[in-house]
């Protein structure tokens, strides 16, 4: 009994301990923030529990805290604060159903009562299919991470009046099948490959994407050398590998965002398989950490994390500034796809916000149409039809993707030739067909 | 495409036999399936991971804490939980299949994600095996899993406490009637299971890395090796295993890559109305249980 007693006022000493700290922790905050206005909320439906979704968070609570900082968005002469509500949508996890997702953009609208949504839903599927609930709700949705496919700006385009409220920020996959492209015949026509062999993931854009890239590559003077569907969770990858060598491949193009890519990056790096990996959107290869995580097999590996910002290059003033800001918050480089353009979507929409002086979507969705910034990954504009952010090699003049080689350890840019701050090396097991 | 057919699908076969062999071990003598396999084969790459990388100990010691500290683990999950529901299959099941899905919800809910949980590999490189090239780690889990079924099969035939095992996998009343303690053999065959899988975890996790949702996919394989061996049978491990990765093989050679999957769940299908009891199954009611 005694020993219960004690236990007992040591967790009262232990509660009022943290209720004082959270009381100072207040007044200390309430005292240094500017906005007095009611918080605007802002919904992000994302996947928290994978990279792309917890990269994307990572960037739009960076973004919402540097706007506070500066004492939040002017709205009708008010100065509000922005308040982030992250719900996990699950929807990169094997056998949750697309209706979780949809629940939480639900709940986001109705009972957390986002004035928008930024981020997802992460997974093509889930992003398709809430556009109708975000559309009925009249919400403005703004994509920043994940779902890349084309369907989605396409549906805004062929019934504007229904889903003018959504927008996409980032990439989706016809321009990374284009940057894929251009990037391997560039190494073409510099070292004289034109043999490729291509595994991806059997999801609905990787598949698509090797699609795209093998029907892009032919007409150039490639050969395809085969086209193979891994399913997600492969854990062999040694067939693809050893027919790849067999048939003379000297590019091999992977799509791939499964944890088990791990298993292919470490098999091509044992078996010294003489091919330049050529890694698009790669959970694994993407991310700072893989280095160490594979001890270095990582080396060669090309990947693209979409916009730039999410691996180190001087795109823009900008990039490096957001680059060192999410490291220092975060104490992790940006880690892959979604953290720059999640950023950068809270920073266009506060913008769109002060422009519209409102939060009437009908307004907000006129302001997001005129938006023109400079940002982490080049000028943003969306196309006025379409609402998808409109893309280029040019910083100058668009949202401009990037594409780095793991080098010595770092990520170093390699593509496009305008972000570039090297230049790609060939793993020393394959030689270059051209000196 | 027939020698690298053979020697990685013997390799395959290997992997699903390690993965597989706590499970049917545990169901084999205590008759609890257990369904917690996934997340004790997660935890145990997760506490290698920290014994290695937090408290700087060799991969060999790391390994082995792992192994004793997940065996412990599986133990306990047989005193306190599953012995309240011994003989009530369904319940059995739901125990370990809630505490499982719980464990693996808490270490994502901790954080453990990410792809910077790895084991380091044995000893890293290839080596031609036949002309068809092979690295190391893989190498190892061949002669590993070879070693491991040899050593389980003395220790099942020829130490008094595996021995005892067997005569309550056989027949639990005639063995208690001998004076063998059944839940004590019960303890130790869930705790020794565990500690396959922890033994499973160390030597398959440095092919990939440490990610909490490989728990389900080792769950499947280790169900799917089963039911086509026979639930309570380590030969059956070892037939199913190489009959299934051979299968898959075969499916990436000549279906294509995205078909191996397949070849798993149909296995069971086909096993299921084929032969309910798998193919060295002794049990008719195999339906029943699972």
């Amino acid at each position: 009994m005694k020993r219960s007693k004690t236990a007992i006022f040591a967790m009262a000493l232990g509660v009022l301990a943290v209720a004082s700290g959270i009381g100072l922790y207040c007044a200390v905050g309430s005292s240094a923030s500017q906005p007095a206005g009611k918080p605007i909320i802002i919904g992000a439906p994302l996947s928290t529990q994978y990279l792309y979704g917890w990269a994307a968070q990572r960037g739009m609570v960076l973004a919402v805290e540097e706007i506070n900082a500066r004492g939040g968005v002017l709205v009708g002469g008010v100065r509000r604060p922005l308040a982030l509500e992250v719900l996990d949508t699950r929807d990169l996890e094997p056998g949750v159903p697309l209706s979780e997702a949809l629940l939480v953009v639900e709940r986001l609208i109705l009972e957390k009562k986002a004035a928008a949504l930024v981020g997802g839903p992460v997974r093509s599927e889930a992003a398709l299919a809430a556009m109708d609930l975000i559309a009925k709700h009249k919400k403005i949705s703004i994509l920043t991470t994940g779902a890349l496919t084309p369907a989605y700006h396409r549906r805004v385009a062929e019934n504007y009046e229904k889903y003018k409220y959504l927008f996409r920020i980032t990439s989706e996959a016809g321009q990374l099948a284009k940057e894929a492209i251009d990037l391997l015949d560039s190494l073409r026509q510099a070292d004289g490959f034109d043999r490729i062999f291509i595994m991806v993931q059997d999801v609905a854009h990787a598949r698509a994407i090797g699609g795209l890239v093998a029907k892009g590559l032919e007409p150039k003077g490639w050969k395809v050398l085969g086209n193979e569907v891994y399913p997600t969770g492969a854990l062999d990858y040694s067939t693809g590998l050893l027919k790849a060598k067999d048939q003379g491949a000297q590019i091999l193009f992977v799509w791939m965002d499964h944890p088990e890519t791990a298993i292919l990056v470490k098999q091509w790096h044992d078996l010294k398989i003489p091919v330049l990996p050529v890694s698009g959107i790669s959970g694994l290869v993407e991310q700072p950490g893989a280095w160490a995580s594979s001890s270095g097999a990582v080396a060669y590996w090309v990947a693209s994390p979409a916009n730039a910002g999410n691996a180190p290059s001087n795109a823009t003033p900008l990039t490096m500034k957001f680059y060192q800001a999410y490291t220092k918050r975060w104490l992790v480089e940006p880690e892959g796809y979604g953290a720059s353009s999640s950023y950068v979507g809270i920073q266009v929409l506060a913008r769109a916000i002060e422009r519209a002086g409102s939060l009437d979507a009908d307004r907000l969705a006129a302001a997001l149409e005129k938006t023109d910034v400079t940002s982490a990954y080049g000028r943003i504009r969306f196309d006025p039809k379409s609402h998808q952010v409109i893309p280029s090699y040019d910083p100058k003049e668009g949202a401009v993707g990037t594409w780095f080689q793991w080098q010595q350890g770092k990520r170093v840019a390699v593509w496009p030739p305008t972000i570039a701050t090297g230049k790609i090396r060939v793993p020393p097991w394959l030689e270059p067909k051209k000196g | 495409m027939v020698l690298p057919l053979l020697i990685y699908g013997l390799i395959n076969g290997s992997i699903l036999a390690l993965t597989a062999l706590g499970f049917s071990l545990t169901y084999g003598i205590s008759r609890v399936a257990n369904f917690a396999y996934g997340a004790l084969y997660v935890l145990a790459g997760f506490s290698a991971w920290f014994f290695l990388n937090r408290l700087k100990l060799s991969l060999f010691l790391s390994l082995l804490l792992s192994i004793l500290l997940i065996g412990l683990i599986g133990a306990a999950l047989y005193r306190i939980a599953l012995i309240r529901v011994r003989g009530m299959p369904t319940s059995e099941i739901i125990v370990t299949f809630a505490l499982g899905t719980a464990a693996l919800e808490a270490l994502r809910f901790f954080g453990f994600l990410g792809s910077h949980y790895t084991l380091p590999a044995f000893y890293s490189g290839a080596l031609p095996v036949f002309g068809v090239p092979v690295d190391y780690q893989r190498l190892f889990i061949v002669i590993l899993g070879a070693v491991l079924f040899l050593a389980l099969w003395i220790f099942t035939h020829h130490t008094k406490t595996g021995l005892a095992m067997r005569a309550i996998a056989q027949d639990e009343q005639a063995a208690m009637m001998a004076g063998i303690d059944s839940d004590f053999m019960a303890t130790l065959s869930v705790g020794l299971g565990a500690g396959l899988a922890a033994l499973a975890a160390g030597i398959l996790l440095p092919l990939s890395y440490i990610a909490t949702e490989s728990g389900s996919n080792i769950l499947v394989y280790a169900i799917a090796v089963c039911i086509v061996g026979g639930l309570e049978s380590t030969t059956g491990v070892l037939v199913a295993s190489l009959l299934i990765g051979y299968a898959q093989m075969l499916s990436v050679i000549y279906l294509g890559p995205h078909y191996q999957m397949i070849v798993a769940l149909l296995a069971i299908l086909v096993t299921l109305i084929l032969r309910p009891s798998g193919i060295f199954g002794k049990h008719k009611e195999l339906e029943e249980r699972v």
